[in-house]
């Protein structure tokens, strides 16, 4: 067996040409699906972490039927049961009360449509880091009759630092909402649509704009750990019973960026194959030219009495020995790039300004990460392998059936 | 004899035709009704009850008014809402909402819009289509509700009037001229909503029904009762009382 590896190590080495030929293929194939993986995946993981974590938290609990309807006549009450739910369900950390509805707010002659949203400020800055999102005035305190509007809107409405916003609505029942709240301060979200309509409440002066005493109309939950996220989303689920309310996971709350990802990988997937099967093609065509170029000696070995299917063993590790040299420089060459990439991403808004409202329609700057996994390198050495362990049954069944006088003749 | 009794007979005829002739037509019919309702001026005390099927809310207000053209709501009750008030001028409505300082105009596509959250709209509240002038209306025939000999009447809006129902069937009390029934049907002929008149009493001299009853048609469990606590009719009252400035100024 060491003698084979030898053997074929050495004959890799006769014709270094063709051997350079095949290994810089399939080093090419592997360095550039692993670069758009890595980079495909990255801005995924990005772009999942910042949608999660910006608004939606992983999962929420509302009242059943809430999703649909959005209404705040869907708003319910904290119990002790609810209240319990993070000591009970290892993996999630905190919970986030929220009361969100719809209101125009107006400042002067000027009236938006806009999300507005009761929370409770420390805990809205644990999940989705409102605080930092701050770029004018502070954060608003707990009970405190104060506003927070995104920088867009404040824009729109000409409203300044300290003025005093009018809101008003339909609130919880039908009553009437309406109230006068000071401006504390401007949150910026990287994307347009939301910086032009989100407006913060503290809690319990929401409750009290909406006529919701006591109410909330969703629970985000706080799960660092994304891997484990269904099992706790359905661990909370089993808890509260599927009767009064529902859990949702980002996968159902946003089905169009659960699509949109889905899409976008199979159209990675439609690339790879496609640059795969011309490689797979170059591979064939190297080791058909070195069949063919060796088809004297091999006759002359046959003839000598080599053993067919030990020759025939030999030239499929010489093959293989090929494609697994190609993949490793291909994912050592690839991991120093990767790594360049994962510090510094890539980013797109120099290319297009199309590309740039793209990303910024999901709330993000165009900002493309290459991943860092393991497990891209590990399946590309593996697709190679398997590659070219198939196509090197070509030379073994050549060898099988060769007639030795015949192929020294020729 | 036999001769003696046909000309009986058509003279009997011709003596119910005549009979007949005298009975208001009509437009007549829906005039003395909203004249008795509305009077020459009318100050009531209301309180409206808003039943859905998991909750139930209730709102005071008092109303001022001049025939159709000039009606002010001012809420009582609840707390968080006491002093919000409602002025009709003619064709133009503004809201007065004290815990904001602003007196809003609600626009014409609001007009459909739940008022309060109950099942009546801004357009019922102020009533700004006149149920005399535009409509045209035809008598369908009799039928009694809840003892009262009453006519039954189609109102068909005309087109160029601001109305969004497509047509209404009005119970109409031959007696007393008291709006028993209506029910108000969409452009597609679909029953949306049906007003019930109820507990007649007489309040100020005028037989009223007391408690009005709005039930949506296709969802249960849903209601609006208005009950009037107290109405009083043509009390002197000036169309200068209708202003903005008077309306940010009631208690």
């Amino acid at each position: 067996m060491k003698t084979l590896l030898k053997l074929s190590w050495r004959n890799i080495w006769r014709n270094k040409r063709r051997t350079f030929i095949t290994v810089a293929s399939i080093f090419f194939a592997v360095f550039f699906s692993v670069f758009m993986n890595s980079v495909q995946r990255g801005a995924w993981v990005r772009m999942l972490d910042n949608v999660v974590n910006f608004y939606f938290g992983y999962a929420q609990i509302h009242q059943k039927g809430f999703w649909d309807e959005q209404s705040i006549e869907k708003a319910f009450q904290m119990n002790a049961e609810i209240e319990k739910l993070p000591q009970q369900v290892s993996g999630l950390e905190g919970m986030v009360p929220r009361l969100e509805s719809f209101a125009l707010a107006s400042y002067g002659t000027n009236t938006r449509g806009v999300l507005l949203i009761g929370t409770n400020p420390p805990l809205e800055n644990s999940l989705s880091g409102l605080r930092e999102r701050v770029v004018k005035g502070r954060y608003f305190k707990e009970n405190e009759n104060a506003v927070l509007l995104s920088e867009g809107l404040a824009k729109l409405l000409k409203i300044s630092l300290n003025d005093t916003l009018v809101l008003i609505s339909q609130g919880y029942h039908g009553v009437n909402a309406a109230g006068k709240y000071p401006v504390v301060g401007l949150v910026k979200f990287a994307s347009p649509d939301l910086n032009k309509q989100m407006a913060y409440l503290p809690l319990k002066v929401a409750q009290g704009f909406y006529g919701a005493e006591n109410l909330i109309t969703s629970l985000a939950l706080k799960i660092k750990d994304k891997d484990a996220g269904k099992k706790v989303v359905r661990a909370v689920s089993d808890r509260l019973g599927s009767d009064d309310y529902e859990v949702l996971g980002w996968q159902e709350m946003l089905p169009d960026l659960l699509e949109a990802q889905k899409t976008d990988a199979a159209g990675n997937y439609l690339f790879l194959i496609v640059l795969y099967i011309i490689i797979t093609f170059g591979i064939f065509g190297t080791i058909l030219m070195m069949t063919k170029e060796r088809s004297f000696e091999f006759g002359v070995l046959v003839s000598i009495g080599m053993n067919r299917m030990l020759l025939g063993f030999t030239v499929w590790l010489e093959v293989i020995l090929l494609g697994l040299l190609g993949a490793l420089l291909g994912i050592i060459g690839s991991l120093p790039v990767v790594y360049y990439f994962h510090l510094n991403p890539i980013d797109l808004s120099g290319f297009s300004k199309d590309i740039t409202k793209v990303y910024a329609k999901w709330g993000f700057d165009p900002l493309l990460p290459a991943a860092l996994e393991w497990q891209l390198f590990f399946w590309q050495a593996v697709l190679v392998v398997a590659i070219t362990s198939v196509l090197a049954i070509y030379p073994i069944w050549k060898i099988k059936n060769l007639q030795p006088v015949e192929a020294m003749r020729e | 004899m036999k001769k003696w009794c046909i000309l009986l007979a058509i003279l009997t005829f011709l003596g119910l035709k005549s009979f007949a002739q005298e009975e208001p037509n009509a437009k007549q019919i829906i005039h003395r009704a909203e004249q008795k309702l509305n009077g020459k001026t009318n100050q009531s005390e209301i309180k409206m009850t808003i039943i859905r099927p998991s909750w139930k809310r209730e709102i005071k207000l008092k109303t001022w008014g001049i025939g159709a053209d000039f009606t002010l709501i001012l809420l009582s009750a609840p707390a968080r809402d006491k002093g919000i008030a409602f002025l009709k001028r003619e064709k133009e409505i503004w809201n007065w909402q004290p815990s904001i300082d602003r007196v809003i105009k609600l626009p014409p596509s609001m007009m459909m819009q739940s008022w309060m959250g109950s099942d009546f709209t801004n357009d019922d509240l102020v009533q700004q289509s006149d149920p005399v002038e535009d409509y045209s209306h035809k008598i369908l025939g009799s039928e009694e509700i809840e003892g009262r000999d009453c006519y039954i009447l189609e109102m068909i809006p005309h087109e160029d009037a601001a109305v969004v129902w497509g047509k209404l069937i009005v119970w109409v009390d031959k007696a007393d001229y008291m709006e028993l029934k209506t029910e108000f049907f969409d452009e597609d002929d679909y029953l949306v909503n049906t007003m019930l008149g109820k507990q007649v009493k007489l309040m100020d001299g005028k037989l009223l029904p007391s408690i009005l009853e709005v039930i949506p048609a296709e969802e249960e469990g849903k209601k609006t009762i208005v009950e009037y606590l107290s109405i009083s009719f043509d009390k002197p009252l000036k169309t200068s009382f209708f202003s903005i400035q008077n309306m940010k100024r009631l208690r």
